[in-house]
C-alpha cells in the first residue's frame, strides 16, 4: 500500500464513501420481493457502473489505476450486498448504506494486502505470460 | 502513412489530459518515474510519446533527448515544460510505428503510459527496437493488464469503455516487448502486477 499518509487517508475515505453510496442506491433500486440472485446482479452491475462515475473526479485528486481498481471492487461487492439484502427485505435504507460502507473497507483492505505481496521486483522468466 | 485515427483522438484528448492525468497519478506515480528516470545515461536519449510533458519534471537534468508524439495538440500544451527543462529536448511530431530515425541512433529509449495506447504495439516497439544501437536499453513505466481475478475480467471491461477515449487496459506489455526481440532485465511492480517499471536491452 502507499505510505503517504494523503493516499492512505483518501484511499480510505473513497471506498468507505463509495461503499455507502452504492449500498444505499442499491437499496433504492431493488424493491424487497426480488428474486434475490437477480437482484444480487443487477445491483452489482449498477454498482460497477456508479463506480466508474465515482472514478472520474475521485482520479484527479488521488490516481489512476490505484483508484480504478478498488473503486470498481468495492461498487461490485457493495452493489451485490445491498441489492441482495434489499431483496431479501433485510435492511433498512441506512442498514443497506452501513453494509455498503464495510463492503467498501474490506475491498480497499483486501487491495492493499494483496498489493503488498504483489509489489516489488519479480524473477524474469523467459517462458510464461508477466501480465495480462 | 500517419495514423489519424489515433492521433485526433489525443488532439482530443489534450486540452483535458493534464487535468485527468497530473495531480492524483503524478503525484502517485513520481518516486517510480524519478527512479526509473535515474537511468537515463549521457548518450542519445528517445523519449516515445512525449504527451504534454507531464514526464519531463521526472527527468534528471542535462540530459540530451529526442521525444516524439503523435498528437501536435498534446505538444503544443508540452511546450512550456519542455522550455523549463534543464537540459536538451529534441522534440518531434512523429507516430512511434514510422519513425524516420536512422537505425542504430539511440543508446537508450524511455517510456512512460505509452504502450497502453499504441495500436499496434508489437510493431511499434519493433520500431524502437530499430532505433537503439546494438545493448540499448529500453526502460518502461507503464500499466498493464493483470494475471489475476477479478482485476482481469475487470481491466477487460474497462477497456471496452476507455480504448474510444484514450488508453487500453489489458495490454500484456512485457509479453510484447519480449515477442518484439527484447531481452527482458527487470520488471518491478509499482502497484499490483498492473503498473510496473520495466527494463529491457537489445541484445548486442
Amino acid at each position: 500500500m502507499d505510505q503517504r499518509l494523503y493516499f492512505v487517508l483518501g484511499d480510505l475515505a473513497l471506498n468507505l464513501g463509495a461503499g455507502a453510496l452504492v449500498g444505499w442506491l442499491a437499496w433504492l433500486l431493488i424493491p424487497a420481493g426480488w428474486n434475490m440472485w437477480l437482484a444480487m446482479f443487477v445491483a452489482m452491475i449498477a454498482g460497477m457502473l456508479l463506480a466508474s462515475v465515482l472514478f472520474v473526479p475521485a482520479s484527479i485528486y488521488l490516481g489512476a489505476m490505484e483508484v480504478m481498481i478498488p473503486l470498481m471492487l468495492t461498487g461490485m461487492l457493495a452493489g451485490m450486498v445491498a441489492g441482495m439484502r434489499g431483496a431479501m427485505g433485510l435492511v433498512d435504507a441506512g442498514g443497506a448504506a452501513f453494509e455498503g460502507a464495510v463492503s467498501g473497507l474490506a475491498c480497499i483492505v483486501a487491495v492493499w494486502i494483496l498489493n503488498n505481496s504483489l509489489r516489488g521486483s519479480q524473477a524474469i522468466d523467459s517462458g510464461g505470460s508477466c501480465d495480462g | 502513412m500517419a495514423d489519424s485515427v489515433t492521433r485526433d483522438k489525443w488532439d482530443r484528448a489534450a486540452p483535458s489530459f493534464d487535468l485527468m492525468a497530473s495531480r492524483g497519478a503524478e503525484i502517485r506515480w513520481r518516486p517510480a518515474k524519478e527512479a526509473l528516470f535515474s537511468r537515463m545515461g549521457d548518450g542519445q536519449i528517445l523519449f516515445a510519446a512525449l504527451g504534454t510533458g507531464l514526464d519531463i519534471p521526472t527527468f534528471p537534468p542535462g540530459k540530451q533527448i529526442t521525444a516524439i508524439d503523435i498528437s501536435p495538440k498534446m505538444l503544443e500544451h508540452a511546450a512550456p515544460r519542455v522550455a523549463a527543462y534543464a537540459g536538451s529536448i529534441d522534440v518531434r511530431l512523429m507516430d512511434v510505428h514510422e519513425m524516420d530515425f536512422a537505425d542504430a541512433s539511440f543508446d537508450q529509449a524511455f517510456t512512460a503510459c505509452t504502450f497502453c495506447s499504441v495500436p499496434d504495439p508489437v510493431n511499434g516497439l519493433r520500431s524502437i527496437y530499430r532505433v537503439l544501437k546494438p545493448g540499448g536499453e529500453l526502460c518502461m513505466f507503464e500499466h498493464t493488464g493483470s494475471r489475476y481475478y477479478p482485476f482481469r475480467p475487470m481491466l477487460d471491461l474497462m477497456t471496452k469503455l476507455t480504448e474510444k477515449l484514450g488508453p487500453a487496459m489489458n495490454r500484456p506489455t512485457v509479453d510484447n516487448v519480449q515477442a518484439a526481440g527484447f531481452e527482458l532485465l527487470e520488471v518491478n511492480h509499482v502497484y499490483l502486477d498492473i503498473v510496473k517499471t520495466i527494463v529491457a536491452r537489445k541484445p548486442g
